[in-house]
């Protein structure tokens, strides 16, 4: 079996695990990340992309929300190119409790989030859709967050620091000698070789699946994967992240991100992370709850529907997963389970990813017997040192000067073919959902309807694939956008989706293509 | 302000028909060549603009169909809620003949007896009835030496994509073929993303011929049959197709590409143009929004233009507004599937609680066969197959029991029962 040498194994490339990858290697450790399937795959790729400014958390959870007080300028500097300034606003609507304003006012300040409250009639001039019934309304500093381009931005930062990042690499095993972990077991996805790697430390960021990392090497770890359904809406409906000012509860947030609207969300405990079923019920209330917020919502054009399981770290049996708190815990799986070499970071959420990775890997070098500081507050990721926000214009912008220089591949999220060419170069995709993750690809209202043939043929074309390869990227794609419309299928968006029929069935016959 | 009452839009039709796909242009031309006076209302235009414009009658039963005509029976016989159950080979065939003839000038060729094997743009072979004959040299059943010719500027086709799976496609009969590709890329000026529109209009100047002639006859093997994306000019398309293949001396044939289909485009403007000249109303923008009726018979339908609503009355009235893709059926948010101008009685419904899709995108889907029920008159029937109204009738992908985007039985479906919407009017006059 090939083996190589590490300092510090990473397994997870979520947010969690991108983010210790960057701060060992910055820190001058050989680094290595493992992710059993694409970056992002896991809850990070699957959010609703809130940059949490706290106020979920000001009543509730004041640790979290002080956590949230402390990352939310450093990811705005730091990341601001994954980042769009879009303020968030807190409402009283009325189906909640006007008293629960006050109680959000000083939760807030007794946090030290940065709260306002701002007249009615101004915030319905702003947000026109909004539920004109409101009548309070708080701005505090939400934004949105898009998770692809951050977890990249951060492994491209690990790399440039020398780590090694390998995707589609399913850790099977973890090698325990004489009570300490000494390394891992390794699969290749793609072409199911084994690997070994054998690392000084190694450091569990697997989310909701870190109960199952622990596991391989003994330990039992409680993750609660409590599961989340979202709902990204055609169109901006809001331009400002709006949450109903109460308790936290189901379908009470509308991020705008990109040229959609995403409502969130649920939490319902689930056995397995893999395992996430959405169902008819759950659809409903999201369309009503999103009713509540912006008059019509039902009515709007429904692109997609998925669902994530957030990381809940449990110490005892607790029923609802709304009562864990949203903060994270680094487990020394020394002190509690008599394993050297073994950590596990869980729990916590994608806007205080950096400050686990910190945790993490203060924890890491105490273990070590290491004195290294931690730089990632400091040092913007790649993309984003000028510091500047992401802002919706951003690909309009960048093509208006040279006007049809090049081909647009996808009109909906305007992709040229030379973003989807750097998008496969840039690391050899196993098929067009990884390049939908750098690119955003059939993301758009169409999902797909006309961008996969184009993007099929220059991957064919480009990867030089034989017709088998290609003929699987554009099917199981197929498969994929259908996955997450099937379930929301009504409107417009059934009207799309059967000219999409009409397109690949009707028009293409892929379903008669060779074997 | 109070709601302005409908104003009427002249003096009566014939037949009023709402639809610019290929049922609605159908029924129209047909009923206005025999005389009538027919006004077409359409909220755009059709299905024409987004299909690749070969009639396929039935391209998918168990497995590809060789032979239709000889197919059709067993097929209807199996789908008893199909719509061919009530279109007989017979319709179908008078049907083909009557558009080949009708619009002669777009050159259909083939029958319902046999299919003819094409490629598609991903190199998949697709039986179709007939075709225009700008593609009818794509014929895969007799085999050849094929080359497929990208446009360099043009991103909706992907020849080598395409040749690498056409030499492994399943076709009826084993002559060999053979694949290659090649590239060429006349001036586009400045531009470097051209749609398929763009390319049929360069192709209908002759110095873009040139240059395609000039790049491509060098890089030619005697025998080759030479396959282009269907962009090869709008108004002018017969010519310049005759011309490239006399000046590169090979047999030329077009390849149906994403949408807009420029062969669907001819064959709305051929036929726009035949229902202009006899003298029928063509209101596009137009949504149907109400009808007017008495003891069960349509009066008129009531239309939103600019200004006010208007009233168009007429004697019969052809609903022809297409399935979910176009509208003519809806489905709300609360899973209530609607017919929106008339508000007809859906049949084909899956029972309630029962899911409408199913979690694999080839699987059969509940929905699929949704739509309008039809006598034989073709005329929209309740739960107890009593017609709506005794001057309406349906035709087209509104039409309940087919899923005509995988039988391949699309264009064929809308021109036969278009056809036979027609004949039903005409019988009573």
């Amino acid at each position: 079996m090939p083996a190589l040498e590490t300092e510090v194994l990473v397994v997870g490339g979520g947010s969690t695990g991108a983010g210790v990858a960057r701060d060992a290697a910055m820190r001058g450790f050989s680094t290595t990340l493992v992710e059993r399937s694409d970056l992002a795959t896991g809850t990070t790729g699957r959010f609703h992309g809130l940059l949490h400014s706290g106020g979920r958390y000001a009543v509730k959870d004041p640790v979290a929300a002080r956590e949230c007080v402390v990352e939310n300028p450093i990811v705005r500097r730091i990341a601001a190119d994954c980042v769009e300034d879009t303020g968030g606003l807190f409402v009283s609507t009325p189906w909640d409790d006007p008293g629960f304003g006050d109680d959000f006012l000083r939760g807030c300040r007794d946090t030290g989030i940065p709260v306002e409250e701002v007249p009615v009639a101004e915030v319905l001039r702003k947000e026109r859709r909004l539920e004109p019934r409101i009548t309070r309304a708080f701005a505090v500093p939400d934004a949105n967050l898009d998770p692809w381009k951050l977890v990249s931005a951060c492994t491209r930062s690990a790399k440039a620091y020398g780590a090694r990042i390998l995707p589609y690499h399913r850790v099977v095993g973890l090698e325990v000698r004489d009570g300490k972990v000494v390394g891992a077991r390794v699969q290749n996805e793609v072409d199911t070789e084994e690997l070994e790697i054998r690392a000084e430390i190694v450091i569990n960021a697997a989310g909701a699946w870190a109960g199952q990392i622990a596991g391989l090497a003994g330990c039992v770890v409680s993750v609660l994967p409590g599961k989340g359904i979202m709902i990204a809406m055609n169109h901006r409906l809001v331009n400002t992240v709006v949450n109903r000012c109460k308790p936290p509860s189901d379908g009470d947030i509308i991020v705008p991100i990109r040229t959609v609207s995403v409502i969130g969300t649920t939490d319902v405990r689930v056995a397995d992370p893999d395992e996430l079923e959405v169902t008819p019920g759950e659809i409903d209330e999201m369309l009503d709850e999103g009713d509540k917020l912006v008059p019509g919502f039902r009515e709007a054009r429904a692109l997609r529907v998925w669902a994530g399981a957030r990381p809940l770290y449990t110490p005892d049996d607790v029923a609802d997963t709304r009562d864990v708190s949203r903060t994270h815990t680094v487990l020394d799986h020394a002190t509690r389970d008599g394993v050297e070499g073994f950590l596990t970071i869980t729990g916590g959420k994608t806007t205080t990813f950096r400050l686990m990775a910190e945790h993490a890997v203060d924890a890491a070098c105490e273990k070590l017997g290491e004195t290294r500081e931690c730089r990632t507050a400091d040092e913007p990721l790649p993309g984003s040192e000028d510091e500047r926000f992401y802002w919706l214009g951003a690909r309009v912008h960048a093509q208006e000067p040279v006007p049809n220089s090049e081909e647009i591949i996808c009109e909906c999220e305007l992709i040229t073919r030379s973003h989807l060419t750097e998008a496969i170069s840039h690391g050899r995709p196993t098929g067009l959902d990884d390049i939908r993750r750098r690119v955003r690809l059939g993301m758009g209202p169409c999902q797909g309807g006309f961008c996969i043939y184009r993007a099929t043929g220059i991957l064919h074309e480009f990867e030089e694939l034989d017709h088998q390869a290609a003929n699987s990227a554009l099917l199981d794609f197929l498969q994929e956008r259908w996955k997450g419309v099937q379930p929301i299928l009504y409107g417009d968006q059934l009207r799309q989706a059967r000219l999409d029929d009409w397109i690949f069935q009707g028009l293409l016959a892929v379903e008669h293509l060779p074997e | 302000m109070t709601a302005a009452r409908p104003r009427s839009a002249g003096v009566g039709f014939d037949t009023v028909v709402i639809g610019t796909g290929l049922a609605g242009l159908t029924a129209a031309l047909r009923l206005a060549e025999s005389g009538q006076r027919v006004a077409v209302l359409a909220k755009g235009v059709g299905a024409t603009h987004l299909a690749p414009a070969t009639i396929d009658v039935l391209g998918y039963a168990d497995g590809p169909v060789e032979k239709p005509a000889q197919a059709l029976p067993a097929f209807a016989a199996a789908n008893p809620q199909h719509p061919y159950r009530q279109l007989s080979v017979e319709l179908l065939r008078a049907s083909l003949d009557w558009f080949k003839t009708r619009l002669a000038d777009l050159g259909y060729r083939g029958s319902l007896d046999e299919n003819v094997v094409v490629p598609t743009a991903v190199g998949a072979a697709k039986p179709t009835a007939l075709l225009p004959e700008s593609m009818a040299a794509g014929d895969l059943r007799r085999g050849g030496r094929f080359v497929f010719v990208g446009l360099r500027g043009l991103k909706d086709f992907f020849p080598a994509y395409l040749a690498d799976n056409l030499v492994r496609a399943e076709r009826p009969s084993g002559a060999p073929l053979t694949t290659r590709v090649a590239e060429i890329a006349p001036p586009l000026g400045q531009a470097r993303d051209v749609s398929s529109v763009g390319f049929a209009r360069l192709f209908e100047q002759s110095e873009f011929r040139d240059s395609v002639v000039g790049e491509l006859g060098s890089n030619l093997v005697p025998g080759e049959i030479v396959g282009l994306p269907a962009v090869l000019g709008l108004a002018n398309a017969r010519a310049v197709w005759s011309e490239l293949e006399s000046r590169l001396g090979h047999q030329v044939f077009e390849v149906p590409t994403l949408p807009p289909s420029v062969p669907g485009i001819r064959v709305y403007e051929e036929m726009t143009a035949a229902l202009r000249s006899l003298g029928t109303r063509f209101v596009l923008g137009s949504t149907v929004s109400g009808a007017e009726s008495t003891n069960g018979r349509l009066e008129g339908v009531i239309v939103h233009t600019a200004g006010r609503p208007q009233t168009y009355r007429a004697r019969s009235f052809v609903l022809a507004t297409g399935g979910f893709a176009s509208a003519g059926l809806e489905l709300d948010s609360n899973g209530k599937v609607r017919e929106p101008v008339f508000d007809l009685p859906v049949s084909g419904l899956p029972g309630p609680g029962e899911p409408l899709f199913e979690p694999g995108y080839f699987d059969e889907h509940a929905l699929s066969r949704a739509g309008i029920a039809v006598d034989e008159s073709r005329r929209p029937v309740d739960v107890e197959g009593a017609p709506v109204y005794e001057n309406l009738y349906a035709a087209g992908a509104t039409l309940a029991g087919a899923v005509p985007w995988r039988e391949g039985s699309g264009n064929g479906l809308s021109l036969a029962s278009g056809f036979a919407a027609a004949s039903a009017i005409l019988e009573l006059t």
